[in-house]
């Protein structure tokens, strides 16, 4: 297995009109030896072109791309050493299951034995081996991406590259499927570059998560410090089920004043803000760190304020209410039992302790 | 009220449909009866629509006079090879220009596609010019073969369904250390069957039923195709229609039962690059 690194790596494209598109924009970052990365943003972000060059698929316009010791900018997908699964599972329709599976290896002329082996081996890990002689068309969703997967593993590559792989499967099979992948990284102790638009996938898979848009890395961190510290709003609202809420707030000495709310700020809290006294400033605060006031043990009840509630959703483990804050509507994931219906004003605590806070021009979040 | 209208547009679709197929059969009928029956039988003023006195002389005196197995062989040969250039080279090209990225590969093909708006007739003197008196190749197979060794109409029909074939098979078959030629070979090829099969059918039945150019072209007896040898026959032997009747039988018998049998390649082709997947 390997490592994987990016330098200063660009991609741009000439769309019809001879404009150039920028898909990457100067990546930087490396994947360690045995490391689960997910890639992940909205559609047209470049984490799949990022992918496809890792591949060699696409062909950098600057930039040097690593795995393990070697510089792969000029060589060929074979000679990378990688393997991919695709989003279509791209399975050869014409072959046997066997011989989707030993494809590869037959075309870099290894042993017939070794592949037998190989594809016996990979068979047994996913569950083939009575499948092995059947077309793909005879196998279900969850099968092919099986054999998608199995032609992959049979390569032993240095890196494995999943572009958005589950994505054709439905809801239940995906996450059999990625409570599978989980369990075969590690088995396998493989170096996995994963791409999906679908931040659960990528929290629960991912040791480590690229969030990237408009061709920008945004963030590269470990899902609790991505979803705990996100460096900017992009982070803040693209990862989080609900997404976080932002409030417009304005700094006040050691307060801030939240549509007609004025709260208490910590001493760091005040300590940090200092340089935005009368100012405005976004505060970010996840939708479970707003409570209804009958129902917030443990939490402290100093910043609270009054809200309309306009719709509640009701989850079963969860309720999520929405109500309105100046211009911005705001979701509160609140417990079941807290007492919540629409047109009902309500009292909500504000756990500022866990707030962040982001500059509204730069976007950024305002450290201290 | 939607069920009844419905069901007589059924109706006078299914009579139209009827009628067209009586005009269209009817010639073809008329050719077989001719072929087994006394040439005056044909030509007389009021003819039966059943042959009179079934004989197969007809078809002794065709063959009798003319070098016929000599023009089917070289017509069976030519097609053969036409059909067999032009499944190669145009699923090449069609490979080429719809999946693989090359400069100017749009410019190309456009430039290729419009030579098909410029008529055969436009072109047909100075290909003469270039195949007999440049190339000195008349009157031989090359000179027939060559001209339509692959044709734009063949190459777009290729592109169109090699379009439809998804290109991640394409990158999986490149990371799975497949050479370029391998994955045209390996991957497309099979894949392109049914596509693959509708250019053969047709490329044969069109070189099988070419007149023009192996009329301009070859000069001996024995280096006639079917259509050629059968027209010089009909001018020769203007007056024995049974005979000639049994010639355009012969001519047009392999293509009748090709038709017939492969029915739902002929319907495929139709509708080639008009939906897609």
């Amino acid at each position: 297995m390997a490592r994987v690194e990016f330098r200063n790596v660009r991609k741009q494209f000439d769309d019809q009109n001879k404009q150039t598109f920028t898909a990457v924009a100067g990546s930087d970052f490396v994947i360690n030896d045995k490391e689960f990365v997910v890639f992940v943003g909205p559609s047209g972000c470049g984490k799949t072109t990022s992918l496809r060059m890792i591949a060699g698929l696409e062909q950098q316009t600057s930039g040097d791309i690593v795995i393990g010791e070697r510089i792969v900018n000029n060589l060929h997908p074979k000679d990378r050493d990688i393997a991919m699964v695709f989003q279509d599972y791209a399975l050869y329709p014409h072959m046997t299951i066997r011989e989707n599976l030993s494809f590869g290896l037959k075309n870099l002329k290894k042993p017939k034995a070794y592949i037998e082996q190989k594809v016996q081996e990979a068979a047994s890990i996913l569950g083939l081996d009575d499948m092995l002689e059947r077309k793909p068309r005879e196998l279900s969703g969850g099968q092919r991406q099986r054999v998608a997967l199995g032609r992959a593993i049979v390569r032993d590559p240095q890196v494995f590259l999943f572009d958005e792989p589950l994505s054709n499967l439905d809801a239940k099979l995906r996450i059999q499927m990625r409570v599978e992948l989980g369990e075969l990284h590690k088995r396998l102790g493989a170096t996995i570059v994963y791409v999906t638009h679908d931040q659960v996938e990528a929290m629960t898979l991912g040791e480590r998560i690229v969030v990237m848009n408009k061709g920008v890395i945004q963030q590269v961190a470990s899902p609790t410090e991505l979803y705990a510290n996100p460096r900017n709003m992009f982070v803040a609202g693209f990862i989080g089920s609900p997404a976080m809420n932002f409030i417009d707030a304005r700094v006040e000495e050691e307060r801030i004043r939240i549509d007609g709310a004025e709260f208490v700020l910590s001493q760091d809290a005040a300590e940090g803000l200092k340089s935005y006294n009368g100012r405005e400033i976004i505060l970010g605060i996840r939708p479970e760190h707003i409570y209804g006031e009958d129902f917030a043990p443990g939490v402290s009840t100093e910043h609270q304020m009054q809200a309309h509630i306009k719709v509640v959703e009701h989850l079963g483990s969860e309720n999520l209410v929405y109500f309105r804050i100046g211009s911005r509507t705001v979701t509160a994931k609140v417990h079941p039992e807290t007492k919540a219906y629409s047109n009902l004003s309500k009292q909500f605590i504000f756990d500022l302790n866990k707030a962040r806070y982001f500059d509204p021009a730069t976007e950024e979040r305002i450290d201290w | 009220m939607k069920t009844r209208s419905k069901t007589i547009f059924l109706l006078i679709a299914a009579a139209c449909l009827i009628v067209w197929s009586i005009v269209t059969i009817i010639p073809l009928y008329w050719m077989l009866v001719g072929s087994v029956q006394d040439s005056a039988a044909t030509a007389s003023f009021r003819p039966s629509m059943l042959p009179e006195a079934f004989s197969f002389a007809p078809y002794e005196r065709f063959f009798a006079k003319t070098a016929a197995w000599r023009w089917l062989l070289n017509s069976l040969f030519i097609s053969s090879v036409l059909t067999i250039t032009n499944v190669f080279f145009a699923s090449l090209a069609g490979y080429a220009f719809a999946k693989l990225k090359f400069p100017g590969s749009n410019a190309i093909f456009w430039v290729l596609l419009s030579t098909m708006m410029i008529p055969a007739q436009v072109t047909l003197i100075p290909l003469y010019i270039l195949i007999v008196n440049v190339f000195n190749l008349g009157d031989s197979y090359t000179a027939i073969i060559l001209p339509t060794a692959i044709t734009v109409g063949n190459i777009f029909l290729m592109k169109q369904y090699m379009s439809s074939l998804p290109t991640s098979l394409i990158h999986a078959a490149r990371i799975d250390a497949c050479s370029e030629f391998g994955i045209f070979w390996k991957v497309i090829l099979p894949l392109a069957k049914p596509g693959l099969a509708v250019l053969a059918i047709f490329t044969f039945v069109a070189s099988w039923n070419e007149f023009f150019w192996p009329f301009l072209i070859t000069n001996s007896t024995e280096m006639r195709t079917i259509q050629v040898g059968l027209a010089s026959f009909v001018f020769a032997e203007s007056t024995d229609f049974g005979a000639i009747m049994a010639g355009a039988s012969v001519g047009a018998l392999p293509m009748l039962i090709l038709f017939f049998s492969l029915q739902r390649y002929f319907l495929q082709g139709i509708t080639i690059g008009a939906v897609k997947g």
